[in-house]
């Protein structure tokens, strides 16, 4: 090991003196290693180099392990760690399956009983198989010598690159199969995915081919179970005795001749066996045998039925029997050695009673399945208040992420644990994540001297031009002056439209007619409000169609153009799947559109109609969901006065009633 | 139906009848047993309410708060910490006081997350908190002040918080850092903020965000003297075990 460390730091002293870049240096090390000697370079220096870091810290946010700590690698650029549970676990997208910031790409499992993350940091164009496996190995191995009370899990380090080495293994073993043959590939994984820790690693040692993945599975299992040596015995005469009889005497096939050998050779193995019981590595091995002998019967058969033809019924019956018997021991070996496997790796079958006595003792460790019939239903009521299907679906697997593998409490029910789940993650979603008080922001941008601007953007008919006056009579209360923009120059009759709600607040409108540039109006009124001292300018906007590219595109000048403070999006309360659309193709319009690198997105939501929906309030949780922006205002009537805060708490509480 | 209502009579009837036939010294005497075991539970709990022994540790992401519950508790903040999802939740007695001879009562100390989809989680524990501790991130505080000025303000204007007179400690931590602010500017620079908040929160209609309390006395410029609890401002370092201040705030108002 520690030559491989030295041969290491030549190497790349080397490579780096010379002026290689870095991932040029890599292909050369890799490559040159077996060439020049240094054939021992450590697997771990070449896993950490691809493999970034694998942490475990607990939901708390303490840092228990770590690769990079523990096998001295340098640290990461930047914070993918803290980015990916801001952004992602927290956001209930952690049924994703990764998450990808600046050149990293990342993975993780959870431990829900215990309260563990694990996450493994990549280079995103890295396309590593195995991380999926070895965090669930890591998950598996640490979670047995976690300790709530201990802090340090140093030795960890060495389970951990025994454990990268066998995944390491496995994934190229599955690729190397993969480029043979597709076929036998699902079938190997799995038996060997399941083994102890030694087998992976012996397996690709000895290059192992289907068969002896097989034969070796079921010595396994035949270790294990001992009730097994009683039959097996049995067996192995049988078979021996054919072995024995049959290629001696071709044509003379005696019974008795059989049954004498048979009797010889059941002493003997029943001499042998006494020695086999006190090493029991040898019955692993005789089991082994017996299965590859029992594995041929056609062609015996064929030996067998050649001399019946000639010799007569009699022994055919025999041979038949004896056939037949065989057959039997070997069902019934193969039946138990089933079983045994079921009981060693499949999910146990409880009784009722057991199953019961968990439930009161709360012992009762959640699965998947168990908890399925509970969100099926959570997501109909889900749908049945408005709620998109796909965000419902997103919502449901979150949380089967966030229950799977935790202890059930004592005389709860599953469905109220999943209800419980889902409230506190529909509670995280629709808490905003930045501050929604505008009237600060405007003091703030008035301390500046600069007007504060709100964009007003949705499609068609949502309401735009009224929720824009009731936010302006709003901010008229607050005794702050505002100024009005007419940039909807497509739609006709819409200036005059806003005209008539200034002349009624009783405030200056900024407008310039039809078949204007929106953009450069939306300038031209900042301009004039600053002029003015105004401290809000208020943008009004043509409603589109977020497929409508040439006036996305507008849009998406319009607001790189004079950088607004706020980026409002009305969406109507009544519109159910499709706000999921609306809302992606509104963002990634803007992003993709913009002439600028940093594109703004939508920063807020203006829910109207609010007051028409009764109890069917999804579209707000679908919206907030899809953009991460939080909802702003709520509109809840046809006069300047209706306009609230939402109220997150009754929100939760109808979706879920 | 009916046969059960039946049934329930006779039943009733029954136990009537047997309650009769006692003497009534015995039922007098089960009356007054179940009687004190009530009294008894309720002064328990009284007791146990009176002197909560909660710290709650707030504020915003990555100010400290995970390192310095783990300094708190073990006195080091042992491999470094990533962004908290859920609370550290636990009761212990504080590192610096375990070499002290005689019983010392343990601390019940809360690490709410700061990230603020969690905010929710900071209402829940504040009504049983005996003093909150405010972390501040000294470092990096001109880019954060707007935000930490809004989580001190919702927490000074919680019912629950001004009823109570909880006691707020304001900890400027990652103080030795060279590049980290005073904690007399951090102190002028919130109530600054807070003033502008106070403006801004004027509930008129129902589309502002209204408070439980109205904070300070109105046409004064806010400090934190006008505040009801009391607010205090200390300095320190999580990260190299400079908590002495955390630890004496905590000692002041829950009982060793």
């Amino acid at each position: 090991m520690a030559r491989g460390w030295v041969c290491w730091a030549e190497l790349s002293f080397v490579y780096v003196r010379s002026g290689f870049w870095k991932g040029r240096l890599w292909d050369e090390v890799l490559r040159g290693t077996s060439i020049s000697g240094a054939a021992r370079v450590d697997c771990n220096r070449r896993f950490a180099a691809m493999l970034e870091e694998l942490l475990i810290f607990t939901r708390g946010g303490l840092i228990l392990w770590s690769s990079c700590r523990a096998l001295g690698a340098a640290a990461l650029k930047g914070s993918p760690i803290d980015a990916l549970i801001r952004s992602c676990l927290l956001e209930e997208r952690s049924a994703d399956a990764s998450f990808s910031q600046d050149n990293y790409a990342l993975k993780w499992t959870f431990h829900n009983d215990l309260g563990l993350v694990f996450v493994a940091v990549y280079q995103k164009i890295l396309h590593l198989l195995y991380v999926d496996d070895l965090l669930a190995a890591v998950r598996k191995d640490f979670s047995q010598i976690y300790d709530p009370k201990r802090t340090n899990y140093d030795d960890f380090t060495d389970i951990f690159r025994q454990l990268h080495l066998e995944a390491q293994a496995r994934a190229e073993d599955m690729k190397s199969k993969q480029a043979i043959s597709s076929r036998t590939l699902p079938a190997v994984s799995h038996k060997t995915a399941p083994k102890a820790r030694g087998a992976a690693a012996r397996a690709t040692s000895k290059g192992k081919d289907d068969s002896d993945g097989d034969s070796e599975h079921h010595a396994l299992a035949n270790g294990t179970f001992t009730g097994h040596q009683s039959a097996a015995p049995n067996d192995s005469s049988l078979v021996k005795g054919k072995e024995n009889g049959v290629p001696k005497d071709n044509g003379a096939f005696n019974v008795t001749k059989l049954q004498r050998l048979r009797k010889n050779d059941r002493k003997n193995t029943g001499a042998d066996n006494a020695t086999k019981k006190l090493t029991k590595p040898d019955t692993k091995k005789k089991g082994k045998q017996d299965r590859v002998w029992d594995d041929k019967p056609s062609n015996k058969k064929l030996d067998f039925t050649d001399p019946a033809d000639e010799r007569g019924d009699e022994v055919t019956e025999h041979v038949a029997l004896n056939q037949g018997e065989s057959m039997m021991d070997k069902d019934d070996n193969l039946s138990s050695d089933s079983e045994e496997e079921e009981v060693e790796d499949g999910p146990k079958k409880k009784g009722w009673f057991s199953s019961m006595f968990q439930s009161i003792a709360g012992n009762n460790v959640l699965e998947k399945s168990d908890l399925q019939p509970a969100l099926k239903a959570l997501k109909d009521r889900l749908m049945t208040k408005n709620v998109a299907e796909e965000i419902a679906e997103k919502l449901c697997e979150s949380v089967a992420a966030s229950l799977e593998g935790k202890k059930l409490g004592s005389f709860t029910r599953i469905s109220s644990t999943v209800q419980t789940a889902m409230e506190e993650a529909l509670l995280r979603i629709l808490t905003p994540r930045r501050s929604i008080d505008i009237l600060r922001d405007v003091h703030a941008a008035k301390e500046r001297g600069r007007p504060y601007v709100i964009v007003f953007v949705g499609v068609n008919g949502v309401g735009k031009s009224t929720n824009l006056a009731k936010v302006a009579y709003w901010l008229l209360q607050h005794n702050l002056t505002v100024t009005l923009a007419a940039c909807d120059t497509f739609r006709s009759g819409a200036v005059e439209q806003l005209r008539t709600h200034a002349r009624r607040l009783q405030i200056p409108i900024f407008e310039k007619g039809y078949e204007k540039d929106p953009a450069v109006v939306a300038r031209e009124a900042i301009q004039e409000a600053s002029r003015n001292k105004s401290d809000v300018v208020l943008v009004d906007t043509a409603g589109r169609m977020q497929d409508n590219e040439p006036l996305m595109r507008a849009l998406s000048k319009l607001i790189n153009l004079n950088s607004p403070d706020l980026v409002l999006f009305v969406g109507e309360a009544l519109v159910g799947n499709d706000a999921v659309d609306q809302l992606t193709k509104f963002n990634q319009k803007l992003a993709d559109l913009s002439a600028v690198p940093t594109a703004r997105l939508i920063d807020g939501i203006l829910l109207t109609k609010f007051d028409t929906i009764d109890d069917k309030v999804g579209a707000a949780l679908s919206m907030v969901y899809i953009s991460g922006a939080p909802v702003m205002f709520v509109g809840c009537g046809q006069s300047y006065t209706d306009l609230k805060k939402l109220n997150v708490k009754s929100i939760v509480k109808t979706l879920l009633k | 139906m009916d046969e059960w209502i039946r049934q329930a009579e006779l039943w009733g009837r029954q136990a009537e009848a047997w309650i009769r036939q006692q003497p009534p010294e015995q039922i007098y005497v089960a009356a007054a047993v179940v009687a004190l075991t009530v009294l008894v539970l309720i002064a328990a709990s009284c007791l146990k309410s009176s002197k909560p022994n909660t710290i709650v540790l707030s504020g915003l992401s990555s100010s400290g708060k995970t390192t310095l519950f783990y300094q708190l508790r073990d006195g080091s903040s042992h491999q470094g910490t990533v962004t908290s999802m859920e609370e550290n939740n636990d009761t212990f007695v504080l590192h610096s006081e375990k070499e002290r001879k005689g019983k010392v009562k343990p601390v019940h100390i809360i690490d709410v997350p700061g990230h603020p989809r969690l905010k929710p989680k900071l209402d829940e524990v504040l009504p049983k908190a005996a003093g909150v501790v405010l972390v501040v991130d000294a470092q990096d505080f001109l880019s954060s002040m707007q935000a930490a000025a809004e989580y001190l303000y919702d927490i000074l204007t919680k019912a629950s918080v001004v009823k109570k007179r909880v006691p707020v400690l304001i900890f400027c931590n990652k103080t030795d850092k060279v590049t980290a602010h005073s904690k007399e500017f951090i102190k002028k620079q919130l109530e600054k903020e807070i003033n502008k908040l106070r403006e801004s929160r004027k509930a008129i209609s129902s589309a502002d965000i209204s408070d439980e309390v109205q904070l300070g006395v109105p046409g004064e410029a806010f400090n934190f003297n006008q505040c009801q609890n009391k607010v205090t401002v200390a300095e320190g370092a999580g990260l190299t075990g400079n908590v002495s201040a955390v630890e004496q705030f905590i000692r002041d108002y829950v009982e060793a």
